[in-house]
């Protein structure tokens, strides 16, 4: 018993507390998990759920986008799909969360099906033109039938994902650390176990090679679409539930521009960007909202702001950090920590232009 | 005789106006070496991207093992066992060169072999060694020199254990010593064998390459076309005398194709 806690100690060791970013990453979610024994402001809690439900959702658009080059600008659609699917199974049916939430993530499967079809031919900016088209048609089929779907106003009376904030607060918490490792573990090219990071990768890197390796692109590439839809969709139907309320405003532009941009603020096709885009750029607006700005200064502030951030960090705030606190050994590859002059594996010297060693 | 391994069947090709290919017609044997050459633009290339079904054919038929494949996808193309590399080197960029490699241990037609999971990166280690580049397993693929990408194109193309392999100038990039080692390499992996946890069963091959004393070497046949069509087929002895070949070549009758 002993040995065996020992080793998974060891294990943690080798695969977290050596590596500096995955040190902070598990400060950051202990952090965030521990933030509600602080304060219980309704506020504070909201900004820590809603944060939660979009990390979910920007991670599924970065697991398509990022890792597996299929460009979506309508990725509102699946998280739509599923906050109208839910309401209306909780409204008409009387279903509680915890099957409307399955359920409507399991048809927005079906339509990243449907959605991925189109892709299977379509590359770069017509899929990405095509992805924009999608959430128009379901905009359009809400405001024909408003009896049924409540048209521009939304559907109401969502019953609440459970009875305190608190518990919603922990509820998306703990969704969100388990999706986000599922979609972690689904799309890292080096894993042992799981093969389809690798294949998602290749993909997004140059498909007809991946053809030309025996590969059959057109069931990863659903794969990929459907996983996508699946968690963007578990996001949506949390956010139906929370917000007791589900309007077409998810399908609107902006809303699948915000995944986006996450995603790139953070570092695109790394799965944490997109999460630390998410807690970066979200509470930070979130905060303006508490000053009496008029929205068009808010509006500038934000782009500014992130204007000069992706001027300094291109590839994304959380990949910079990572570059400043990791270096990778040249020779064996591993992940080292900056300060460190000479390998912790191989003992190689990680600078080039470092005289003092 | 037997049906034999691959039989292109009066295959053509046309871009818009342009006629690359027309009435190609020829077989590969099931332990055949075979030379693609012709100069520039006479249409090899386009010929080893309709085998392995990367374009459709304006008319015509290409048959694996008596198997109509005209037009099946590139992916169903490979796991029957015919792997091919490209002229111009279409490497995953991103990802490092062991992984590259990996990619083609993923596909069906090993998986089918047992032991997958735990021997990806052993078998695609071992591909690299074959191709002399395992030294540069965990550099990013973008890294590589072009002859490094030629050899990295080769290696993926093996890591499918094909029964065909079509390679569209594998020697681009090299330096003589580097372009004998991989013409020998061929020559071995033609008489099959075990090559650590690659399993070869001596595939045929389609080899296009411009460095004609190299290829003639390790070739038992030459195909010649010019301007889409076949002109000339033989042993490499024959092609070096054959009159028109050494024309087409260096557009005058005199001459020497090989020094
Ligand atoms: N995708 C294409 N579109 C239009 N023309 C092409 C295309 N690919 C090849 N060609 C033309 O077909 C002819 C044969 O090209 P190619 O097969 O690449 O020749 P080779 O490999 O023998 O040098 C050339 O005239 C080339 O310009
Ligand atoms: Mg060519």
């Amino acid at each position: 018993m002993i040995n065996y806690f020992r080793l998974w100690y060891r294990y943690f060791q080798v695969e977290v507390l050596s590596i500096p970013s995955r040190v902070i990453a598990l400060i950051f979610f202990i952090v965030i998990g521990a933030l509600p024994f602080f304060t219980q402001s309704p506020q504070v809690l909201r900004i820590l759920i809603l944060a939660g439900i979009y990390a979910i959702y920007a991670v599924s658009w970065d697991l398509l986008a990022g890792h597996t080059g299929q460009i979506s600008l309508g990725h509102g659609l699946f998280f739509a799909v599923t906050g109208y699917i839910a309401a209306l199974l909780n409204l008409h049916l009387g279903f509680g969360p915890w099957l409307t939430i399955p359920i409507g993530a399991l048809c927005a499967v079906v339509v990243g099906l449907i959605v991925g079809i189109p892709a299977l031919r379509l590359r770069g900016f017509y899929l990405a033109l095509v992805t924009l088209a999608f959430p128009i048609i379901l905009t359009g089929i809400i405001f024909i039938y408003p009896d049924f779907t409540g048209g521009e106003l939304g559907l109401f009376g969502i019953s609440r994902l459970s009875p305190s904030r608190l518990t919603d607060t922990y509820i998306v918490y703990v969704v969100m650390l388990f999706s986000v490792f599922i979609m972690y573990k689904l799309t890292d090219a080096t894993s042992k176990f799981v093969r389809t990071g690798l294949v998602f990768q290749a993909i997004r890197e140059d498909e007809i090679s991946a053809r030309k390796s025996g590969i059959n692109t057109v069931k990863y590439k659903l794969l990929a679409y459907s996983v996508s839809a699946f968690f963007a969709g578990i996001a949506g139907g949390m956010y139906a539930h929370f917000l007791k309320i589900m309007g077409p405003s998810t399908l609107e532009l902006t809303f699948s521009f915000q995944a986006v941009l996450w995603a790139i603020f953070g570092g695109m096709g790394t799965i944490y960007g997109a999460v630390v885009g998410v807690y970066t750029l979200f509470p930070f607006m979130e905060v303006l909202r508490f000053f009496p700005l008029g929205d068009e200064i808010r509006g500038v502030l934000f782009a500014s702001v992130l204007i000069i951030i992706l001027l300094f960090m291109p590839e994304g705030i959380g990949v910079w950090v990572r570059d400043k606190i990791e270096i990778t050994c040249p020779r064996c590859k591993e992940i080292n920590i900056a300060r460190r002059k000479r390998c912790r594996i191989c003992n190689a010297q990680l600078r080039l232009d470092d005289q003092s060693s | 005789m037997g049906t034999p391994l691959l039989r292109v069947e009066d295959v053509g090709k046309n871009f818009g106006g342009l006629s690359a290919l027309s009435n190609i017609t020829f077989d590969i044997g099931d332990d055949e070496m075979v030379g693609l050459i012709g100069p520039n633009g006479a249409g090899k290339s386009t010929l080893i991207r309709i085998i392995t079904s990367v374009l459709k054919p304006t008319y015509g038929t290409v048959k694996f093992k008596s198997r109509d494949i005209t037009g099946l996808p590139i992916s169903d193309i490979v796991n029957m066992g015919i792997a091919s590399t490209a002229q111009i080197v279409k490497p995953f960029r991103r990802l490092p060169v062991i992984s590259n490699a990996m990619v083609s241990c993923l596909c069906p037609r090993i998986r089918r072999t047992g032991d997958w999971v735990k021997s990806v990166e052993l078998r695609a280690r071992d591909a690299l060694e074959f191709c002399g580049i395992a030294d540069l397993a965990l550099e990013s693929a973008s890294v590589l020199s072009h002859g490094d990408l030629k050899r990295l194109e080769l290696a993926r193309a093996i890591a499918t254990e094909p029964e065909l392999l079509l390679l569209d100038e594998p020697f681009g990039g090299l330096n003589q010593a580097e372009t004998t080692l991989i013409a020998k390499s061929l020559r071995r992996l033609h008489k099959g064998g075990r090559f650590g946890r690659l399993h070869s069963e001596g595939p045929s091959m389609l080899i296009v390459e411009h460095k004609l004393a190299d290829l003639m070497k390790i070739v038992d046949r030459v195909i010649v076309i010019d301007l889409g069509r076949i002109i000339a087929v033989g042993t490499p002895e024959e092609i070096v005398r054959n009159r028109e070949v050494v024309k087409a070549y260096i557009g005058k009758e005199e001459g020497q194709l090989v020094s």
